[in-house]
């Protein structure tokens, strides 16, 4: 009982084919609340797949996958309800251009939470706030910077107050300067206790703020340590000579 | 054979009283085949064999005469007991003539959307519905303006074919004067006129509302 109350997400045996291609082997993974797992490995490794994965993006064929206390993929109804307690940020941003920085905030507070507008309006400017970019509360994301997209991208997300966030390569669409405007948002959430499943390759904010990084190659999960090891000298061959590579470049 | 001017303004008045008619059918059609095109789209990309006969349904409308579908509606329904007036049948033909094309319209528009955009609504578990009406028809108007706008002139343009209806559209009532006076000319040029005029019109309207939904988020 106790397990069920701790771990938001509870990943056992999973296996996923896009047609006759295998991309997920035999996946065991789980987040506790308040955990902060950061997933990497090479390009075509399976890890953004396995983030789609855990809201329900993507569905699966073998295994379980159990959100917060929910097996996804069961019933529709069950899935929608516990996709409602994640949030996830896209490596595009892909906010919604014909909207305001605001409305792009209040949009699912109104449709999905059910709050007045001006309820939702007061919401989404703490987080706008939070991740610092109230100023641009009237603005459309074309008006803006990625590193400015993707804190909203954050914000919009924070507002139906998820208990985890789900992060997919948020910085790899940057330019180099805007990477720490949008990690230095990150680590805060990760101080505020937000449980977060971060697929990354900024490998200084997994060292800074994960306390388990997961490594994947080919679909399967080669590597998982705590940072300080997975860092240190210890671990899988493969992802020894991954982190070479680019902490190298 | 000259072209008489004080003749054809005589023949102003009576063309222009079937303006009202012209304009009507053509608005209504507009509605009709954009709601009706809009809605065929979104069956077809529900897929399953609902969006499969739908998609067979759009090929069929755009494979056959305008003509063929009003001669059917008119001709053929009333053997089933099913009688319209002509000005019904004739809104009716239209709407689900072009909306065989506007669901040819639609589709490219929402293609063109990035997948990234029903991606985010979905994760912020929007309903179908509202990912639908507040983040993919939006942007898809905005992707299809333009060719929007033509096919609201053609479906202006096609108002003449009711005149087998015998809908006391434009062209037909300057037809009428044309036969009555065996002047063609005046009349014919007169109608020509008046839907270079509305044609542009519209042209002029869709091109604003294209530079406001261009303008808004602008890159």
């Amino acid at each position: 009982m106790r397990t069920q109350s701790d771990s938001i997400v509870d990943i056992q045996g999973l296996n996923k084919w896009f047609g006759a291609l295998h991309v997920l082997h035999d996946i065991d993974l789980t987040v506790a609340s308040g955990a902060r797992v950061v997933v990497c490995g090479p390009s075509g490794s399976g890890k953004s797949t396995l983030i789609r994965c855990i809201n329900g993006l993507e569905n699966y064929q073998k295994g379980t996958l159990r959100l917060a206390g929910t097996t996804l993929g069961l019933n529709a109804r069950e899935t929608a309800a516990a996709r409602r307690q994640t949030g996830m940020v896209f490596q595009s941003f892909n906010l919604f251009p014909h909207l305001t920085v605001l409305s792009n905030c209040t949009l699912a507070l109104r449709r999905v939470a059910g709050k007045g507008r001006g309820e939702a309006e007061d919401i989404a400017m703490a987080h706008l706030e939070k991740v610092r970019i109230p100023e641009k509360a009237m603005s459309y994301p074309g008006q803006l910077s990625g590193g400015q997209q993707q804190r909203v991208a954050i914000a919009r997300a924070l507002c139906l107050n998820p208990r985890i966030m789900l992060f997919d390569e948020p910085t790899s669409a940057l330019d180099p300067e805007m990477i720490k405007e949008v990690l230095d948002v990150m680590v805060a959430l990760a101080r505020d206790g937000m449980t977060m499943v971060c697929v990354t390759h900024e490998m200084g904010f997994a060292r800074e703020v994960a306390d388990q990084v997961v490594f994947m190659d080919g679909g399967c999960i080669l590597d998982r340590a705590p940072a300080r090891d997975f860092f240190g000298s210890a671990g899988h061959p493969r992802s020894r000579l991954f982190l070479e590579t680019i902490l190298k470049h | 054979m000259g072209f008489d001017l004080a003749f054809a303004l005589s023949s102003v008045p009576t063309i222009l009283g079937a303006v009202g008619t012209t304009f009507c059918v053509a608005l209504v059609s507009c509605i009709g085949a954009a709601a009706i095109g809009f809605f065929f789209e979104m069956v077809r990309r529900a897929g399953g064999v609902a969006g499969l006969t739908t998609g067979f349904v759009i090929d069929f409308i755009r494979s056959t005469p305008v003509l063929a579908w009003l001669y059917f509606l008119y001709f053929v329904l009333p053997f089933y007991g099913i009688r319209l007036g002509s000005m019904t049948v004739g809104v009716m033909g239209l709407s689900l003539y072009y909306s065989g094309y506007l669901a040819e319209v639609f589709k490219a528009g929402i293609d063109a959307i990035p997948k990234g955009q029903s991606e985010a609504a979905r994760a912020l578990s929007l309903s179908r519905r509202d990912s639908v009406i507040h983040v993919i028809a939006p942007q898809m108007l905005r992707n299809i303006a333009a060719p929007l706008g033509n096919y609201f002139v053609s479906i202006l343009k096609a108002t003449p074919y009711l005149a087998v209806l015998a809908v006391p559209e434009m062209l037909g009532r300057a037809f009428d004067i044309a036969s009555e006076t065996y002047r063609y000319t005046e009349p014919l040029v007169v109608a020509g006129l008046i839907f270079l005029a509305l044609a542009l019109v519209i042209s002029h309207g869709v091109k604003r509302l294209e530079r406001r939904l261009l303008a808004v988020g602008a890159r």
